[in-house]
């Protein structure tokens, strides 16, 4: 017998006699890679597992694919779990089908890892009570950097610090600077979400979903986002630096508002940053007022990084976490893959949330479209002037009034003049809070996301789009940015 | 005076009395002027106004007492020794025919005849037996003699000398210490009852100064909840975690700021504790002090964040002891510390792993929680159109003051399909929305009169529509549906109306040009 609002139903699909069990012991933890084209379905049976400091439910089926995580067992007794895997037939890859895994007791820097979280925690605490005890002068919680090499486990690190400080009652934002990963939103962009409740473990990328029109099974998180358009931050560096203290700005002004998030600070993912990059750090560290900086097992960036904020070392901790042993290496299929189901999971929900986005027809010719500027194409138009200075020269005699307007947006964003099915087709596009009416570079590039479309084709003599959009409506008149964020059907 | 003009002057002052049927001001001045110009008819004139008392409609008898009562204070003698025989039995006449409003006042007259001296002289209004005969009555039909304002004084400076006592032991103030002791004098001299009554109520405005003079010079107006916070508070200025900035003038209102951050970060070693307190707690004891006391219940610590505060309070210590790498690289953490994340909080939800505490507060917000899953499970499985997509993201300025209780379950914004959306949405209680659909139910569309084509579509959803007869009006309809606004009258171009609904509530920006506000932070 099934009651109406307490689920069951649909348990068929886990059959015991297939089902394999495994016995985390207290302090390690089950390792495991789920391709794509598998689903590894699995659940507690016994004892606390977490994955990256979000707990998991005590005999409620869970369902993971495409995923490189671990299962820890936070308590000296250990956890018990059983999974069982299927054949993802969605999905169609050349992968492995099998799912590796293994157990692991080498989790010192788990044990760091909560050593953090419980230093930053006294920090919330200290400045709370601050916070209750003199109105006047309000402090702000520990705004935290998460620096480190690619696969050092910096996503892992963000997501247990987030994780954990909800579970103490904390509400961080967590920010993700890195645009290769869509949090919250699509690859392509970055954004700012405070945690206001546990993480959607089952999600693409295992954050969650955003505010719907429906109830889902996990209650939702409200991010803001600004548009980068590409993956890889080196494309457009200037724009990039630009949309960070922007989101910066914005972020700041949230923390003054809101007491709780105020006490609880701010925790950063970023892409792989090294020295070399050291001028982005230093504008991530003053755009986000950073104070603890957390370096994913890199004692020379330690090093060197000590050395060039000398001046600043009175106000900015610069910490060392241990890499730990688990991290998984990931191939560009791999994030590829991973990109696209998170597009996909933006339009069409998961198994567990159905979302119905909507198919529709617009006319392309009264949209404005922008793209990002790649830096590579201002290099090679500076290369076929004669020389960089008389470019400028031109420029300062001749219209000065024309590049006063221009300058501020030829480096980040140029007007799409020609919308046409090969630069458009099966790509993402931004809709920015930018109405049509206000054509201001300005402004277009002081805006956020309002929320994307998928352009499936673009008619070249009609000059129509048939679109996907989130859902049923009329299309915004908004300005448009066009993203190089690529997805097929 | 001759027997015929005391008749007249009698059968006058009677004929007025009669007149006496509303609380007139005048006419009892008046007849208080002729009883006082006519003292020598001073029986008769009490014999009168006896006479009308017993005679008088019942709501009206209470004027005729006001006017002995004007008699005997403005004239005083005779008519103050006269009237003491009758008085108790007047009293008792006026009071059992009177409503309760009328008892109040009754009371109130003699709690102000027991205060009131006869006119010229020191000495009481009326006897002292009297008045206790009328209290005795009073205490019998069931009221309660209000405290004289002499037992409400002696309490107000029991008040006061708890307050000054724990302010004495605060601060040895000599002025504090003089205060103190007056008020120890003047409750003394209240209780022994020698006061003048007439002497009460300057006494009792100086004791009004005062205390509203500590409530503004105080956090804490509470006496009793005031004595410990105050103690710990003391404590806390004398461990140097509070600092106090006070004028050097007596009275002057101090100003206190903390000093807690800056002590969790010198080493415990490093800690000077004042040697003239002679206390030597360390910092973290009277934090706990702090939390155990009255003050942080006022702050409605619950017991999580205690076992919580505990535990950060020892980190605290353990990174002021070395620094924050340090603690990283070697704590261990211990199972106090492990349990913050996990059994501290032990009850678990059994559908998502969401842990609550299991005090009152806990339970609450478990059992609004376990609702949301029941309502979100009940709306999967029974409605299989749970038909929902992403909303649009915030901008910036939205973002900036959105609050993020309302995404949870616990929002009191009712359901969260309506307060997960823009919070520039307006919430839409089920009422509205009930009648949103009746409106959206009866609303149609007529067919234009030369058209035959019944088939249409809606101009947002695309879906075909088809139109149907309506019996009371007599046409052919497209039901649900509205003509897109700002088409002609014979336009074909219809929206569901929910789909317009949904679509405005969605764009309401893309209507209005919005305006450039500057949304940088200053």
């Amino acid at each position: 017998m099934s009651i109406p609002g307490f689920g069951g139903g649909d348990t068929s699909t886990f059959r015991p006699e297939d089902s394999i069990q495994v016995e985390i012991p207290g302090f390690s933890e089950w390792r495991f890679e789920v391709p794509h084209k598998t689903i590894l379905k699995f659940k507690i049976i016994d004892g606390i597992g977490e994955i990256f400091g979000t707990e998991l439910p005590l005999n409620v089926e869970l369902q993971l694919t495409g995923v490189k995580y671990a299962i820890y067992a936070p308590l000296s007794n250990g956890c018990k779990l059983e999974y069982t895997t299927l054949q993802n037939k969605a999905v169609i890859t050349n992968e492995d089908e099998e799912i590796s895994e293994y157990l692991s007791n080498e989790t010192q820097a788990q044990t760091t890892y909560i050593n953090l979280h419980l230093g930053l925690e006294t920090i919330r605490q200290e400045t709370r009570d601050s916070n209750i005890l003199n109105p006047k002068d309000l402090k702000q919680g520990p705004k935290v950097l998460i620096i480190g090499n690619p696969g050092s486990g910096k996503t892992s690190l963000a997501k247990t610090l987030v994780g954990y400080a909800n579970k103490m009652d904390s509400r961080p934002i967590l920010v993700n600077l890195n645009p290769r990963d869509g949090v919250f939103c699509l690859p392509g962009s970055i954004s700012a979400t405070p945690i206001s409740d546990t993480l959607d473990v089952e999600s693409t990328n295992g954050y969650g979903f955003t505010t719907t029109t429906g109830s889902m099974n996990h209650n939702p998180k409200q991010p803001i986002i600004k548009n980068y358009g590409f993956s890889d931050i080196n494309q457009n560096l200037d724009l990039y630096k630009y949309q960070i203290s922007k989101l910066g700005v914005t972020v700041l002004s949230r923390l003054e508002e809101d007491l709780s998030i105020r006490n609880s600070g701010i925790v950063i993912d970023t892409p792989p940053l090294s020295i070399k990059d050291f001028t982005i750090i230093e504008n991530i560290v003053s755009d986000f007022e950073v104070d603890i900086i957390v370096i994913m097992g890199n004692e020379r960036l330690l090093i060197d990084l000590k050395k060039k904020f000398k001046h600043k070392l009175s106000q900015l901790q610069i910490i060392k976490v241990p890499i730990s042993g688990g991290v998984a290496e990931v191939d560009e299929g791999f994030i590829r893959r991973s990109q696209e189901e998170t597009i996909k999971e933006y339009f069409n929900g998961n198994h567990k949330t159905r979302l119905s986005p909507f198919k529709t027809d617009i006319d392309a010719k009264d949209l404005i479209i922008y793209k990002a500027v790649l830096a590579s194409d201002i290099a090679s138009t500076l290369a076929f002037l004669p020389s960089a200075d008389s470019y400028a020269a031109d420029e300062d005699e001749n219209s000065e009034v024309k590049s006063k307007t221009d300058d501020s947006l030829t480096k980040y964003y140029s007007l799409l003049t020609e919308p046409s099915s090969s630069n458009l087709d099966n790509s993402i596009m931004a809709i920015t809070q930018l109405p049509q009416t206000n054509n201001s570079g300005k402004d277009l590039l002081n805006t956020s996301i309002k929320g994307y479309v998928h352009v499936s084709k673009y008619e070249d003599e009609k000059h129509k789009m048939k679109i996907l959009l989130p859902f049923a409506g009329a299309f915004p008149k908004h300005v448009l940015i066009s993203t190089n964020i690529g997805f097929n059907e | 005076m001759s027997g015929g003009r005391k008749t007249e002057l009698l059968e006058d002052y009677a004929q007025s009395l009669n007149e006496l049927t509303f609380n007139s001001g005048p006419i009892i001045e008046n007849l208080t002027t002729i009883a006082r110009e006519n003292s020598d008819v001073a029986d008769g004139i009490i014999d009168t106004i006896s006479h009308r008392i017993s005679t008088a409609p019942a709501e009206q008898k209470l004027y005729t007492l006001y006017l002995l009562d004007s008699i005997c204070k403005t004239v005083g003698n005779p008519y103050n020794i006269l009237v003491e025989d009758h008085l108790a039995n007047l009293f008792t006449q006026v009071y059992q025919h009177s409503n309760d409003q009328t008892k109040k006042k009754l009371v109130s007259v003699l709690q102000n005849w027991k205060i009131t001296k006869a006119k010229g002289t020191t000495l009481p209004l009326f006897g002292r037996s009297v008045l206790s005969e009328i209290e005795a009555y009073l205490a019998k039909s069931g009221v309660k003699p209000p405290p004289t304002p002499a037992t409400k004084m002696i309490e107000d400076i029991n008040g006061l000398i708890r307050i000054f006592d724990s302010k004495f032991r605060e601060i040895p103030d000599p002025k504090t210490k003089d205060r103190l002791q007056a008020l120890h004098n003047l409750r003394s001299l209240l209780l022994s009852g020698s006061v003048q009554p007439g002497d009460l109520p300057t006494i009792q405005s100086t004791l009004n100064d005062m205390s509203n003079q500590i409530n503004s010079s105080q956090s804490t107006p509470q006496p009793n909840a005031g004595y410990k916070a105050e103690t710990i508070f003391h404590n806390l200025i004398e461990s140097g975690l509070v600092k106090v900035d006070r004028d050097p003038i007596p009275g002057s209102k101090p100003v206190y700021s903390l000093q807690f951050p800056k002590i969790k970060y010198i080493k415990p070693s490093a800690i000077k504790t004042p040697s003239s307190s002679g206390s030597s707690s360390s910092t973290s004891s009277i934090l706990q002090d702090i939390l155990n006391s009255n003050l942080h219940n006022s702050l409605h610590i619950t017991e999580f964040e205690k076992v919580k505060f505990e535990g950060l309070v020892t980190i605290s210590n353990q990174i002021a002891n070395s620094d924050l790498q340090s603690f990283i690289n070697t704590n261990k953490p211990t199972s106090t510390e492990l349990n913050l994340l996990y059994e501290a909080k032990s009850s678990k939800c059994s559908i998502c792993g969401k842990r609550f505490t299991t005090d009152s507060e806990g339970s609450t917000k478990k059992r609004l929680h376990l609702d949301w899953h029941f309502r979100v499970n009940k709306k999967v499985s029974t409605n299989k159109s749970n038909v929902q997509s992403r909303n649009w993201y915030l901008d910036d300025f939205e973002w900036v003051k959105f609050q993020d209780d309302e995404l949870l379950e616990f929002s009191t914004k009712g359901d969260n399909s309506s307060s997960g959306s823009n919070s520039t949405n307006k919430t839409i209680n089920d009422n509205d929305s009930k009648l949103l659909d009746i409106v959206a139910n009866n609303q149609y569309v007529k067919v234009p009169p030369r058209s035959s084509n019944m088939k249409n579509t809606c101009n947002v959803c695309h879906l075909p529509v088809q139109a149907v007869y309506n019996d009371d009006s007599g046409d052919w309809v497209w039901l649900k549906c509205m003509k897109v606004p700002g088409e002609g009258k014979n336009s074909r171009k219809i929206v569901h109306v929910d789909c317009f609904n949904e679509t405005n509530k969605r764009t309401p920006e893309a209507e209005l040009p919005k305006s450039r506000v500057k949304r940088e932070r200053v």
